[in-house]
């Protein structure tokens, strides 16, 4: 395993969002000392197959997840969330957005008091130039559950591709996962939105439901519980 | 009754409506492609705009409902219709299928956001040349500002002007002034 390494992780079906993903990276600070990768999966299986895939050829300690349509704003986006993980060995999973309980029903975003900044139209933003974030000062919050768009991991633990055979809650299951080893899960304090998530404004949830049932079955004890239940 | 009673009920709900309307859903989704395809590939405006009714009030409103690309699709057929109607250069001109419509959209979209971020040297460039020689209408350029994920500030409205003062007319420059005046 290379400590000193970042692995961005895209399964793509778009070359057009992927390649101007792909912009956005490539204008990141990358800290002294460390490198970066990027590995695109086209034509997976499942979301969890794609990832498993690239985690497993990958040998860097820091795995970004994330999905082609994110475009990451925060040039010092590597360096902030590398202090985050370093302030505290027990966090494993990062995420952008994130809830600090799971939903009763399983759809992470009926809970109230989401984490995080998400872009939105019609906001007013310093320019990127002046972004800064201070560990220090914005901190960050724990969460039980963080949305897949971005999933950022110091550890390896295996997506779940017997259940999740689709492009569906991979997120909620696999934060899960991480609490039940025993790593936080949390959610830097963005005074700006440090990515654009452009989903065209709609989820498609035509299979949705198929994967938020098995949800429900698996993890029935968790539902409703707050991140402090999960893993104190 | 409890809060989460009432959550997972109006969630079940929500997911029977969904399943019981997902062949529909498909159909209109299909029917969208096929009719964008057929008519870009023989630029058949009528049949193109014929698109408007069906997603806002017809069968289509499904489509539109569930499927985030339908509102791109949709903003797009409006633009066009502007266009026509101004006696302006299309925006389907050089697109012969939905992919290279959608294409066309997606590259104006993350050259004005480029724009925007001033990410880079090299990445604002890459903006300029793309706005400078893509001839995008006034209609394009002010919906997509106003109604995709982007935040303009009078600075980006400023660049466009520029860039684009080389293939608008008077009348162009002084509607997106007055569109864009206190925005």
């Amino acid at each position: 395993m290379d400590e000193h390494k970042f692995c961005f992780i895209l399964c793509t079906n778009n070359d057009i969002l992927l390649s101007e993903a792909i912009h956005y990276i490539s204008h990141l600070n990358v800290p002294a000392g460390y490198t970066t990768e990027l590995l695109t999966v086209t034509d997976a299986a499942s979301m969890t197959a794609g990832y498993n895939e690239a985690m497993t050829a990958s040998n860097a300690k820091y795995k970004i997840y994330m999905h082609q349509d994110v475009f990451i704003l925060n040039r010092n986006f590597l360096s902030d969330i590398l202090a985050i993980f370093r302030s505290d060995a027990s966090i494993g999973l990062i995420g952008m957005t994130g809830y600090e309980s799971v939903s009763p029903d399983g759809v992470m975003w009926h809970v109230q008091n989401r984490l995080g900044t998400p872009y939105k139209r019609k906001a007013s933003y310093p320019p990127l130039s002046d972004y800064r974030y201070s560990l220090s000062e914005d901190g960050y919050r724990r969460a039980a559950l963080v949305d897949g768009f971005m999933m950022i991991t110091s550890t390896d633990y295996l997506w779940n591709t017997e259940d999740l055979t689709g492009w569906d809650f991979y997120d909620a299951w696999q934060s899960l996962i991480f609490l039940l080893h025993g790593c936080k899960v949390v959610v830097p304090t963005q005074r700006h939105p440090w990515c654009m998530h452009d989903d065209g404004g709609v989820l498609n949830l035509t299979n949705y439901n198929r994967y938020r049932q098995k949800f429900l079955r698996a993890y029935h004890a968790f539902l409703g519980k707050h991140y402090s239940e999960i893993m104190p | 009754m409890d809060i989460s009673f009432q959550l997972n009920s109006s969630t079940e709900a929500f997911f029977q409506e969904l399943e019981k309307n997902k062949k529909a859903l498909q159909d209109s989704w299909a029917y969208i492609t096929e009719t964008l395809n057929t008519a870009l590939l023989q630029q058949d405006v009528e049949t193109l705009l014929s698109l408007i009714p069906y997603m806002e009030q017809g069968e289509g409103t499904l489509a539109y409902a569930h499927i985030g690309e339908s509102r791109r699709v949709l903003r797009i057929l409006h633009i066009i219709q502007l266009e026509l109607t101004y006696k302006k250069t299309p925006f389907f001109l050089h697109c012969t299928n939905k992919n290279s419509l959608m294409e066309k959209y997606m590259l104006s979209l993350f050259a004005l956001r480029r724009l925007a971020f001033q990410l880079a040297e090299d990445s604002v460039k890459e903006a300029q040349n793309y706005l400078s020689t893509s001839r995008l209408s006034i209609f394009a350029i002010y919906i997509i500002l106003q109604e995709d994920l982007i935040c303009p500030t009078q600075a980006l409205y400023d660049g466009i002007l520029s860039l684009c003062s080389a293939y608008w007319n008077a009348a162009d420059k002084e509607l997106f002034l007055s569109l864009t005046a206190g925005r």
